[in-house]
């Protein structure tokens, strides 16, 4: 058998967007695999804030692997033992959150790469069954985001972006607010700007950058140069519902 | 010691109003997050899909807190699981293939407590704590029967006769085939003979129901159903098909300009 390839990281290569599905509050591998004909290159598990765990993480990433897409997963922190662990299970991209200095970020490295890049600890992952040359050939099929989410990782920037062998420095509002003292207020014009600028040196220096997408924001972050995108169906779910909703009360008495 | 919660599908229809329950989302997280749209009632799929014993009370409670009405449609109209789906948390059941006014009555006996029927006792998790819950429990049971073979339309009136049932779901899937376009939904016969269900239904005072979607509901509505059974994974998909199509457009237009 040969290695699955990873689809978000083949596309990020070709200089095309990279756009995963935020299964937030959808986990659950019959559901996942419905998703099919959204064609998802990628779909985002959240292991951080939602209720993603180990023991769920192989059936998930089965219905990913069916559908074709690349299956990723946020992780709670930054620990080896979490990082590969994901991997083992079927996990093909991992993103750690918090990741505010170089040093952080090549733990990430070394957790997520075998030798000769990194230390992930030795086992044939759920991706490398039947794959002879597994242990040569993962590196090269999994992909690592960092999440540059505080105030201290903003500063840190330019060492965080010497890290090589990260594939995505995702940058996300939410943390970034409250850490700027403002929480709650991830659309303020303040942090906006923040991540705007972020963004702006993630791309300048040659490396991919990654941020929440929606149908508003699309054309001002891809012109950025953001290519890697994430966004939810909490919104698409309301505005289905709110539509049928009005449509089925039109019906008359 | 509590009051029996509500029925809130019940209590809209009861008021003239239209029910949709949002099928797809089996997972009680997934329930949970849409409280916002406060969402009349969700379905929990058990004669196609996922719903079970096992996971019926997570979802169920999901739905509690959120203040929908749960719904479980089981496999058959089999006594014990109609009412094993209530004890484990449904606030209404819907069974699949009625076709004969026995097999409608077998529902209403499975799913009420004496005088109406014989659904066997046991305090639901819906009557916890709750001190008068095998009197109150029959007014807060929504039941569904599904019509949708050849054999029931042959038989709707009988089965319109049977009291205590609150939704008569006219199905367009099967019915489809019992019409000879298996799987053409839209087909104009298929919707012919669902409109035509719906109008009979009605005519008689009952309640019809059916599946909306984007391009029949404003239809099926006018044609008098209010109960809708509507799925939440094509609302995802059009959304993320729509971003989709938005960032292709935005890739293409900068490989076209350099």
């Amino acid at each position: 058998m040969i290695i699955r390839p990873n689809r978000v990281k083949e596309r990020l290569r070709q200089g095309r967007h990279a756009l995963c599905f935020a299964a937030w509050g959808y986990s659950g591998a019959d559901h996942l695999e419905r998703l099919a004909p959204a064609n998802p290159d990628g779909v985002w598990l959240e292991g951080e804030h939602g209720d993603v765990s180990f023991s769920d993480l192989a059936n998930l990433t089965r219905a990913i692997d069916l559908i074709g897409a690349t299956p990723i997963i946020r992780v709670h922190q930054n620990e080896a033992g979490v990082i590969y662990r994901c991997l083992d299970l079927g996990a093909m991209g991992v993103v750690v959150p918090h990741v505010n200095s170089r040093d952080e970020a090549e733990a990430v490295v070394q957790a997520g790469k075998f030798w000769p890049i990194g230390k992930r600890g030795s086992y044939t992952s759920r991706q490398g069954i039947g794959v002879p040359d597994y242990h040569n050939l993962a590196n090269d099929q999994t992909t690592l985001i960092v999440l540059i989410e505080d105030v201290i990782g903003v500063e840190n920037l330019d060492q965080i972006l010497d890290v090589e062998h990260v594939d995505v420095f995702f940058v996300a509002p939410g943390d970034l607010a409250q850490t700027m003292g403002l929480p709650g207020m991830a659309g303020d014009p303040r942090v906006q700007k923040v991540v705007d600028e972020t963004l702006a040196r993630i791309v300048k220096r040659g490396r991919t950058a990654g941020v929440l997408v929606t149908e508003a924001s699309a054309a001002h972050l891809y012109d950025l140069g953001v290519r890697f995108f994430m966004s939810g169906p909490a919104e698409w779910i309301a505005a289905g519902f709110k539509q049928l909703d009005q449509a089925a009360a039109g019906g008359g008495a | 010691m509590r009051q029996l919660r509500p029925n809130r599908a019940k209590q809209r229809l009861a008021a003239g109003q239209h029910v949709i329950a949002i099928e797809g989302l089996n997972h009680p997280d997934a329930i949970e997050r849409l409280a916002p749209l406060e969402p009349q009632a969700f379905w929990l799929e058990g004669e196609h899909w996922i719903a079970t014993p096992t996971n019926i009370g997570d979802l169920t409670r999901a739905c509690d807190v959120s203040g929908s009405t749960s719904i479980v449609r089981v496999g058959r109209a089999d006594k014990q699981l109609i009412y094993h789906a209530l004890d484990l948390g449904g606030q209404g059941i819907a069974v699949p293939h009625v076709s004969t006014a026995e097999d409608a009555a077998r529902v209403v006996d499975a799913a009420k407590f004496a005088p109406i029927g014989h659904r066997g006792i046991y305090i639901s998790r819906q009557g916890i704590d709750v001190p008068d819950y095998f009197r109150r429990a029959n007014d807060e049971t929504l039941v569904v029967v599904f019509i949708e073979d050849a054999e029931a339309l042959d038989n709707l009136d009988a089965i319109l006769e049977v009291d205590h049932i609150d939704v008569f779901f006219v199905g367009p899937g099967d019915l489809s085939q019992a019409v000879g376009h298996v799987g053409e939904f839209t087909h104009p016969a298929v919707s012919k003979v669902v409109d035509d269900t719906i109008r009979h239904i009605i005519d008689r005072g009952r309640t019809a129901g059916t599946v909306g979607f984007q391009d029949n509901m404003a239809h099926v509505a006018e044609v008098g159903a209010k109960f809708f059974l509507c799925g939440a994974m094509s609302w995802i998909l059009q959304g993320f098909n729509d971003l989709r199509g938005t960032l292709e457009g935005i890739e293409g237009e900068a490989a076209g300009g350099r």
